[in-house]
């Protein structure tokens, strides 16, 4: 459905731990402008997929692919310098540093290297590359994450929640080209939901690629403009929202299959339905 | 062929000493986690103690080795597991390594004062004159033993591991720790016996070692580094790879040992030394050989809140106030301890060096000194004339080997960057220290800095120059700690996944701290100015730099000094001491001088106890004098003034040092207190100032005019009192005052208030609670037939009834 | 002796720095099934860990049969009838089948019994008895987990996202054991993320959400609020 190129192409990938495959198969494309959502039950193999395309967890069959360049060989910090960032479903903050410095040691780790480079699309409103200095977009970007009241709080100090704005506010500041985001919205309350829901809206909006793994099902149905499921570490459906939303077999994974326990099915159909 | 038959059998018998050690190293660290760097020195013990019982005791040889391996040693490793490394569980790498470490040098000091090096101590061999012909060679039988008795070791630990409940739960403990206790099992009492095991495994290959070479503590202490390098083969956890690694080894040293002319050389390096250095080559061959360490992502969670990094108004102030103390003390001195204060000085530069690497980036190394003995040679090479150029060639030098040592290491975790240094520091005392070529007569004459017209020719000069070069480099560190190359380590100190998947170099940032913290290092060497033996360089020597500067407090600038005064205050205190024994050690006939020598090894154990180390703890109570500038003026006019009345005053110079000891400890940290402005929202009592303030003064004075050099003739008897006075005041101040400074806040743990549950719970309690509260249990009992769980039921009873037998 | 065999007084506890349970309370009465439900980070397997010993509570009081437990370790827990089976598979990969039944018998049961009952319930564990474990297929490895709390035969039952990566099917079968061992008497607490799955065998079932209970009821009554506690509503 889409000509334009995939910015973060998936290709087959597969990820075995000793005799346990973990991800069979897996293709997905995320392009540029649009958020990519990625769904299924724990244990499904999503963060492992993470993993597998930032080079974290090495993969046994596949290719990933960013703007055509096979990033297989490449080790996490060079696919990072390429343009891949991420968050994590289990936090990884720098929980010393303030939520400021957090932000500051990923611009500051750009600098280092992105001179080398094009810069990455803007994507945050007011961010224009050559007036802005360290900390003008430091500030910029607590502020966007909502966190400019708490710039001078270390990070180990902040809830689960705010925790996961600093990662998300840590990965813009490296200035991805393609963001993969593991379940940013848990531990955050409904205003911070909608917030991160429309601040995700105006990053894809400026050409970000997203990727985002999530379980709050409202969100992933709101945001995004493609929806792949897997179960197994299979891909067993992907398409538009309401394609996925009418897939039987979608429903049976997600769900649980159980006849017995259908009497209960129409509360959580209504969970993938309900901004359908 | 007879003769490689002869050096193979040789290196098997070897290989099998090395393979029992590795395996009790592996069996402690993979049920434990905990990587035990005292092992040789277990081993050590068992082999001193196997003499004392067998040859000093004259004990038959069956009970000493049943007494030494089956009960002493399994119950000392029971004991070390129980007092010491259970308190580190969940430490940092660098607490644990420091530890062990510690423990292991405390131990080496422990057995040098109770078996004095100077005497010979052979053992004979087991089974002394017997042996056999194995293909026209004859083999003695206690070769012969050592193999039989690591095929014994092996089969016994596969059948432990594999069919008894205990060697299962141990694996179990490395698969899911909390799974295990879950099921019922004891992950402490599993980890106790697992490091009796271990050390059971040391006493073993210690044994068997004290019969073929003559006794010394070091060498077998150190042989743990051999075991190092065979442990790595299998990664550290796998039992059949250290076997391997060991036969390797030992084949390998025995072929070099006879098959290499030792007077051989290359360059200016004779090979003679090349089985020495074996482990070091191949330690670093199989890591380099091994894969990269995968990235995890481990969710970052930290108990302990990070040090703060003072302000560099704080460390420029600081770094001046070093270099006038200093300074001042230097011109009151006798020129004989002036020499010690400038080694500490000198020191204090070498713990400094640890201060990034350590304290900053998470990572340890173990040799230190190694590096200062490369500049040291260095610039004895290149700067005859104490050229700057040439002191900046030497650190450069130094910098570029860290990197090239570094880089294996770092690609993998954080031990293995102790076992890489630690070999790093065996290979370089055999290869280039203990050459006659580099070394001529184990000594080395550092030429001392010459600028211009200052050459650093006196001890106070010297003494000067390393305060200056202190206070620089310190101020450097707290810079670069402030820039974003600090914030940087911080961050990759949390969390390593996320910096790299930021865009983060992990390996070469890594290796750039280590560079700069060899390069420090070594210019404690190009810039000592004095003589160095071969010894100063050598890893005995290097792993108390480590520990003191951890214990001195990790990270912190204060804490290096602190540790780097320790280590020049050690032989300091056993030269005075050791003309003044005290009374109460007399008593027990423990020269004062002795304890001195595992007092560092002591040191480090506590840092179970305080993982922030000491300079933290204490620097705390000193942070609010920093922050008053009147406290701040009182304090540097006090130690002014006291100077001033010494040196050119009627002050003696043990007054001196007894008022400004009061001082700086009773009434320092309580200056803020006193002088602060009171304030209206202050709750009741008011402190009383002008009473504590009168205290504080009484106690300087009656420090100073008491006639501490005529009264007392003994120097360790006036330090003590000088200490115990200064104690006392401090004591009393605070209790005048009502108030005492701030201390670091540790959380309270949890209090088992109530250990309630005192017998199983059975389903039959659950039952029971149905029942009253109105349900019938007939109902159950009636549903458990139905469902077919009969064979249930009965086993219930049979536990219930196992579990009144508890 | 009518007091909940575990009950939770308003817990607060968390990693380090950062509390995930802001005041929990929670009571498992005999002989029933309590469904712990709630979306993805609410804080239900600290909850659980809180419950069996693992993690220490910051605030507030865990009783097991109305004795207050502060600080009892979680092996000593164990041993008096607790039984825990932890997220992800509560089994030793690297042991075998029969090592793994082995290490039950640390709570005080013979092999012997733990063996016949789990070999009886599961005639495909038999027949694995020498694999190791962490290569069985995921619902066999959720079975071995299962039979060790089939076969200690404990007073109180653990269980955290037993569906966790397994088929519908599969998950049935599991949560079919669930039942019959809370209909022999035992007192079960289940964490499920996926509510569906768990609401047929629950006697009660609680909601949580960002470390707090939000409500507790039978399920028929609770199902109204499944969807807003999901959706965030």
């Amino acid at each position: 459905m889409n000509d334009v190129a995939p910015v973060l192409a998936v290709e087959g990938l597969s990820v075995r731990f000793g005799g346990h495959l973990a991800v069979s198969d897996v293709s997905i494309q995320v392009h540029a402008g649009r958020i990519t959502g990625l769904i299924g039950p724990n244990g499904a193999g999503k963060t492992t997929t993470f993993n597998a395309i930032c080079g974290v967890t090495p993969l046994s069959a596949g290719r990933v692919r960013l703007s055509g360049e096979d990033l297989g060989r490449l080790s996490t910090h060079q696919r990072a310098r390429r343009g891949v960032g991420r968050t994590f479903q289990r936090l990884e903050v720098f929980s010393s540093l303030t939520v400021a410095d957090n932000v500051r040691v990923g611009l500051e780790i750009r600098r280092s290297w992105s001179r080398r480079r094009p810069p990455a699309p803007q994507f945050l409103a007011g961010a224009t590359d050559s007036s802005l200095t360290a900390d003008d977009e430091v500030d910029l970007i607590v502020t966007r994450i909502g966190l400019a009241d708490s710039a001078d709080v270390p990070v180990g100090a902040l809830s689960t929640g705010s925790a996961r704005k600093v990662e998300l506010g840590r990965a813009l500041a490296a200035r991805p080209r393609v963001l993969l985001l593991d379940e940013p919205a848990s531990g955050l309350d409904d205003r911070e939901t909608g917030d991160l829901g429309v601040l995700l809206g105006e990053l894809a909006a400026a050409g970000l690629g997203v990727l985002l793994v999530e379980h709050d099902v409202a969100l992933v149905m709101r945001v995004c403009a493609d929806l792949s499921v897997l179960n197994f570490g299979q891909v067993i459906a992907s398409g538009t929202p309401t394609e996925v939303q009418s897939n039987r077999a979608v429903l049976d994974a997600y769900l649980g299959g159980d006849e017995a326990l259908r009497s209960t099915a129409p509360i959580v159909e209504s969970e993938l339905g309900a901004s359908g | 062929m007879d003769k490689f038959l002869v050096f193979t059998i040789a290196g098997l018998s070897s290989a099998a000493i090395y393979a029992i050690a590795a395996s009790g190293l592996v069996v402690t660290y993979t049920t434990s986690g905990i990587f035990n760097f005292a092992h040789g020195a277990f081993g050590m013990l068992a082999a001193f103690g196997f003499w004392q019982v067998s040859v000093a005791w004259g004990v038959p040889t069956i009970p000493a080795v049943i007494l030494i391996v089956f009960v002493a040693a399994p119950l000392f490793g029971a004991v070390v597991e129980r007092v010491i490394m259970r308190g580190i569980e969940g430490s940092s790498d660098v607490v644990k390594i420091v530890v062990t470490v510690s423990l292991m040098v405390a131990l080496l000091g422990l057995a040098q004062v109770i078996w004095p090096p100077d005497v010979s101590r052979p053992v004979p061999p087991f089974f002394e004159g017997r042996s056999v012909e194995f293909a026209g060679v004859r083999v003695q039988w206690s070769r012969l033993l050592a193999l039989v008795v690591a095929v014994v070791v092996a089969g016994g630990l596969r059948l432990l591991f594999t069919r008894t409940r205990l060697g299962i739960a141990m694996r179990a403990v490395v698969d899911d720790r909390s799974l295990l206790q879950l099921n019922g099992g004891r992950p402490g009492r599993t980890a106790m016996l697992s490091w009796g095991l271990g050390a059971a495994l040391a006493a073993i290959s210690g044994v068997l070692y004290s019969t073929e070479q003559t006794l010394s503590a070091v060498t077998l202490t150190l042989l743990v580094v051999n075991t190092y390098a065979v442990a790595v083969v299998g990664r550290l956890r796998s039992l059949p790879g250290a076997f391997l690694g060991a036969v390797i080894l030992g084949l390998a040293q025995s072929y070099v040992t006879g098959y290499i002319n030792p007077d051989l050389t290359v360059g200016p390096i004779a090979l003679g030394n090349l089985a020495a250095a074996l482990p070091a080559i191949m330690l670093f061959t199989v890591l380099l050989i091994q894969p990269e360490a995968r990235l995890r992502s481990h969710g970052a969670a930290r108990l302990r809140p990070p040090q703060p990094v003072p302000s560099q108004r704080i460390a420029v102030f600081g770094g001046l106030a070093l270099v006038l103390v200093l300074a001042a003390l230097g011109s009151l001195i006798a020129p004989s301890d002036l020499v010690l204060v400038t080694k500490g000085a000198g020191f204090a530069l070498i713990t400094l060096s640890l201060v990034p690497l350590t304290g900053y980036a998470g990572q340890i190394s173990l040799a230190q000194l190694t590096f200062t003995g490369i500049g040291a040679v260095a610039m004895a090479a290149w700067g005859a004339n104490g050229s700057p150029l040439a002191v900046a060639a030497s650190i450069a030098l130094c910098a570029a080997v860290g990197a090239v040592i570094a880089l294996p290491a770092l690609r993998l975790s954080g031990i293995y960057l102790a076992l890489a240094t630690a070999a790093f520091a065996l290979f370089c005392t055999a290869m280039i220290f203990n050459q006659q070529q580099i070394i001529p007569s184990g000594s080395v004459q550092v030429p001392p800095l010459s600028i211009g017209p200052f050459t650093a020719d006196t001890d106070f000069k010297q003494l000067v120059l390393l305060a200056i070069l202190f206070a620089g480099t310190g101020n450097l560190l707290v810079w670069l700690r402030r820039s974003a190359w600090g914030r940087r380590l911080t961050a990759m100190k949390d969390s390593p996944v996320a910096c790299a998947t930021l865009g983060l170099n992990l390996t070469s940032t890594k290796v750039g701290v280590f560079a700069l913290s060899a390069a420090i290092a070594g210019a404690g060497g190009a810039l000592a100015g004095r003589t160095f033996t071969a010894d100063n360089f050598a890893l005995p020597s290097s792993l108390p730099v480590t520990m003191l500067a951890v214990v001195g407090g990790i990270g912190s600038i204060a804490g290096a000094f602190m540790g780097g005064m320790l280590l020049g205050a050690i032989p300091i205190a056993s030269t005075v001491f050791a003309a003044n024994a005290i009374g109460v050690f007399r008593f027990v006939s423990i020269p004062v001088r002795d304890v001195l020598t595992f007092t560092p090894g002591l040191m480090g154990i506590s840092l179970g106890r305080e993982p922030d180390g000491a300079a933290p703890q204490i620097a705390v109570g000193y942070r609010a004098v920093g922050r008053s500038a009147a406290a701040l003026a009182f304090t540097v006019g006090g130690v002014v003034a006291l100077w001033l009345a010494t040196r050119f005053g009627p002050l003696a110079k043990w007054s001196f040092a007894a008022a400004l000891f009061v001082f700086v400890v009773a009434a320092v940290p309580l200056l803020p207190l006193i002088l602060r402005p009171v304030l209206p929202e202050d709750t009741a009592p008011p402190p009383r100032r002008l009473a504590c303030a009168l205290w504080l003064a009484l106690v300087t004075v009656a420090a100073a005019v008491f006639p501490w050099a005529d009264r007392i003739s003994s120097n360790g008897v006036r330090i003590l009192l000088i200490i115990v006075f200064a104690a006392l005041s401090a004591r009393v101040a605070i209790g005048i005052l009502g108030v005492a400074p701030e201390q670091l806040r540790r959380p309270i743990p949890p209090s088992p208030d109530l250990v309630g549950v005192d017998r199983p719970l059975v389903r039959a309690d659950a039952l029971e609670a149905t029942r009253q509260m109105g349900l019938s249990e007939d109902d159950f009992e009636a549903e458990v037939e139905a469902i077919g769980l009969e064979h249930v039921t009965a086993s219930r009873g049979a536990s219930a009834v196992a579990g009144a037998d508890r | 002796m009518n007091a909940p065999l575990l009950e939770l007084r308003s817990i607060c506890a968390g990693y380090g720095t950062i509390e995930v349970l802001h005041g929990v309370d929670l009571v498992v009465p005999p002989s029933s099934v309590v469904a712990l439900l709630g979306p993805n980070g609410a804080g239900k397997t600290t909850t659980l860990s809180v419950a069996c010993g693992l993690i220490q509570p910051t605030a507030g009081t865990v009783l097991v049969a109305g004795r207050n437990v502060a600080g009892v370790a979680p092996e000593v827990l164990a041993r008096r009838g607790l039984v825990t089976i932890p997220e992800g598979r509560g089994i030793f990969p690297n042991l075998t089948v029969r090592e793994n039944l082995q290490m039950a018998t640390l709570a005080g049961t013979r092999l012997a019994a733990v063996e016949e009952v789990a070999y009886g319930r599961f005639p495909r564990l038999a027949e694995r008895q020498t694999q190791v474990a962490g290569t069985l297929s995921g619902g066999e490895q959720q079975m071995l987990a299962l039979a060790r709390g089939l076969a200690v035969d404990p007073a109180v039952l653990l269980l955290d996202e037993l569906s966790m990566g397994l088929a519908p099917l599969i998950v049935e079968e599991l949560y079919g054991i669930v039942a019959t061992i809370a209909r022999s008497g035992t007192s079960i607490l289940v964490v499920e993320q996926f509510a569906r799955t768990v609401l047929g065998v629950a006697d009660i079932a609680a909601i949580m959400v960002n470390g707090v209970i939000r409500s507790v009821g039978e399920p028929a009554s609770i199902e109204s609020e499944l969807s807003s506690a999901y959706l965030g509503g």
